[in-house]
């Protein structure tokens, strides 16, 4: 086990004098101290707004504007039993439930599409590779608000429009060049020697993809289906474009309908609304962190 | 290798072209030939949109339940969302050919809209499906666009002076009474201060920092902001002149310092109670009513003060418009919508002032206006005298001008900016915007 380990261990369970056994000098604790003194006042900063967020959702909307401190004078739980009733004869768990279906399509074609990209774009020598590689880079490059209207006009005109599928579709196509070159990269560092093993063994492109590819490149997966995830929950101009049904909007929609700049706006509702909708992806992010973290460490290959 | 090199990346820039043109086809040609004329028989479903909270979208489902009780062959299928984010919808589905049948619209959009021939001429259904007797001329006029009429105006407000009497009582001054000068209202606003300093109270804000402020002064002097064709009614001088107002006003002991209104943002000083008065548009009372929440039942609602007497400086605004896409597949049908939001005496029943003072006679005589809504509506009557002629539909670009002119008035009020330089950055973005 390793000092920094040790001092890791000691420093969880609070006990930071040093151990009598290990004779450690006394100037790196009082160093150690500082340090995470310094962490825990800069993780503090950081937090605050999200402790704030917590705490104001008990605040009854005329408190805002009045009180910006923590804690609330009139505490209540008004703004969540207004937020669950949803709006405009929506209930809430529709928006969640409309969010969850489009980040859960999107993760799920993302990462079946790109996987494949990639491996043809990483291993397989095919006719025009290079070009086709540096158009999809130059997808890249292409910045998204010159393809809106384009695009939105394709959608209409299929009559599309107030559907989800201009919204998942194009992620079944590994238009999402990001997660392909990413992948397109790890599977480069992995050694083709044992492509070649399984090729002598009678293996082809299919049997490699599944039985030696796509295990070897689970952290690449993991970290785009952690991407995907949280950029297609927080989607809202996409959403915005394409969907016209208010009982269809996602949350972050949903969301803005709280916040009317012309007439009245619930700041209550809205902040309840806002730490509602940010709790699924804290939760996928706690949860996935873990497997971003084992998939990394288990990632060099023995030999 | 060289040469093999320089085709590949040949090659590649040619194929980021294609990829281009592939997804920039499809763009030409224009939507389906519109039916003529309106069977009462045939089934019709109309798109609408309008922007608003979840408030408004019942009061709209009330209103479309009352239509099909009349009409009960047009289906209308309604969308909402915040301003913002519908205008962003709107310019990409009037790129995209894809505008509701009917919406609901705003005054700053209209020129826009309508010199792209995005709106459907009204003109032929003005006087007989849109009924136009209880509408009075000088509203009729705020929709017309170069000479034709392409959105009618549900409702109207005005410039006004708001204040919260119970912070006035609080702190043992009495209310504003309308008019006056400038200055005025400044020593006011500075009697509020003192008298409320210790509680947090300011009299009110900095009245340079809002276009609307300038432009009832140039008003007042015969001009306006900007004429029909874009010409600014004003020269360096003068704007540095107003700007130069606020210097005295912008001083703590008048008006609530910059820093806190940043601290409160989004609400406004006066949504927050820490100022007793707002120069702002008249619909926006009940909007403060709720922000203010509980404690607070009334405000009062007087007239701006006078930059020179007898002058008409102030004006009528369509609060909003309804207009049809001109690539409707059904214009008689959306007209019927439109001419019944506009005018049914149900529909001014059913949203009372929630789209501002209904503009329709006959609408307005539906609606049961009580308490705050009463009061608009006399004040809107009481400042008859002072009431001009609508300014021409605003410029393309109003809107980000009305913006700059409002992030100006912040640096002036934290001081990060003297009012020379001020002057010089808003006519380098009248430049930018009105010469693109």
């Amino acid at each position: 086990m390793s000092t920094i380990e040790v001092d890791r261990a000691a420093f969880l369970e609070g006990q930071l004098e040093p151990q009598p056994r290990r004779r450690r000098p006394k100037r790196k604790t009082v160093s150690t101290v500082i340090w995470f003194v310094v962490l825990l006042a800069l993780t503090a900063i950081i937090l605050y707004p999200l402790v704030w967020l917590v705490f104001s959702t008990f605040k009854p909307s005329s408190e805002f504007g009045s009180n910006p401190g923590l804690i609330p004078d009139n505490p209540t739980i008004d703004n969540y039993l207004k937020v669950f009733d949803g709006i405009a004869g929506t209930p809430l768990w529709r928006f969640f439930g409309n969010s969850l279906l489009i980040a859960v399509s999107a993760v799920v074609g993302i990462l079946a599409s790109s996987a494949l990209a990639a491996y043809a774009f990483a291993r397989i020598k095919f006719k025009g590779v290079g070009v086709l590689f540096a158009a999809m880079i130059g997808t890249l490059l292409l910045p998204f608000h010159v393809i809106i209207i384009p695009q939105y006009i394709m959608f209409q005109k299929l009559e599309l429009v107030d559907t989800y599928v201009p919204l998942i579709l194009p992620k079944f196509l590994a238009t999402e060049a990001f997660f392909v070159f990413l992948m397109v990269q790890f599977i480069r560092n992995i050694p083709r020697d044992m492509d070649e093993a399984a090729r002598i063994d009678g293996a082809g492109h299919t049997r490699i993809f599944f039985s030696i590819i796509l295990p070897l490149i689970r952290p690449a997966l993991i970290t785009s289906a952690i991407f995907a995830f949280i950029w297609t929950w927080n989607d809202f101009l996409g959403p915005l474009l394409y969907v016209n049904s208010p009982e269809k909007y996602p949350l972050p929609i949903a969301l803005r309908l709280y916040n009317d700049a012309t007439s009245t706006s619930d700041y209550g509702a809205t902040v309840a609304v806002s730490f509602l909708a940010l709790l699924p992806i804290l939760i996928f992010f706690i949860v996935f962190q873990r497997f971003l973290v084992d998939g990394v460490a288990t990632q060099g290959l023995k030999g | 290798m060289f040469e093999i090199r320089k085709r590949r990346t040949a090659v590649a820039a040619a194929a980021i072209g294609v990829t281009a043109a592939l997804a920039l086809t499809g763009c030409a040609g224009g939507g389906s030939e519109p039916a003529a004329t309106y069977d009462p028989a045939e089934k019709v479903t109309l798109n609408f949109a309008f922007w608003g909270n979840d408030v408004r979208a019942g009061l709209y489902d009330q209103a479309f339940a009352a239509f099909n009780e009349e009409y009960p062959n047009i289906t209308v299928n309604s969308s909402f969302l915040g301003f913002p984010e519908f205008w962003e919808k709107r310019q990409t589905e009037a790129a995209g050919g894809g505008l509701p049948d009917v919406m609901q619209f705003d005054y700053s959009y209209l020129r826009q809209y309508s010199e792209n021939g995005l709106l459907l001429d009204l003109d032929p259904y003005l006087g007989s499906t849109i009924e136009t007797d209880g509408i009075a001329e000088n509203i009729l006029g705020i929709g017309v666009v170069d000479g034709t009429t392409t959105g009618i105006a549900t409702s109207t407000n005005a410039w006004g002076l708001y204040t919260n009497p119970k912070l006035l009582e609080q702190v043992g001054v009495a209310g504003y009474e309308g008019g006056g000068s400038w200055d005025d209202y400044a020593d006011w606003m500075k009697q509020v201060t003192t008298a409320g300093g210790a509680q947090g109270i300011s009299g009110g804000t900095d009245w340079t920092a809002r276009i609307q402020n300038f432009e009832i002064q140039l008003r007042a002097e015969g001009k306006q902001l900007f004429s029909e064709d874009g010409e600014p009614g004003f020269d360096k001088a003068r704007l540095a002149e107003f700007w130069e107002q606020g210097a005295e006003v912008r001083d703590p002991a008048y008006t609530i310092p910059q820093q806190r209104l940043e601290e409160i943002y989004p609400l406004s000083g006066f949504d927050a109670a820490q100022t007793a008065s707002e120069l702002t548009w008249d619909n926006f009372g009940a909007g403060y009513l709720g922000n203010l929440g509980d404690g607070y039942t009334e405000l009062g609602l007087v007239a701006p003060p006078v930059t020179k007497e007898g002058a008409k400086d102030l004006y009528l605004k369509p609060s909003m418009l309804h207009t049809i896409s001109s690539k409707t597949d059904h214009p008689e049908a959306a007209a019927t919508l439109v001419n019944f939001l506009v005018n049914s005496p149900e529909v001014g029943a059913i949203f009372g002032t929630n789209r501002g003072l209904p503009a329709s006679e006959t609408q307005l005589e539906g609606a049961d206006l009580g308490g705050l809504d009463a009061q608009i509506r006399d004040y809107e009557a009481s400042i008859q005298d002072r009431l001009g002629d609508a300014p021409p539909v605003p410029i393309v670009g109003a809107g980000t001008l009305e913006e700059k002119f409002r992030q100006i008035g912040q640096e002036l009020g934290f001081g990060t900016l003297t009012v020379d330089e001020a002057v010089d950055q808003f006519f380098n973005e009248m430049d930018v915007v009105l010469n693109q």
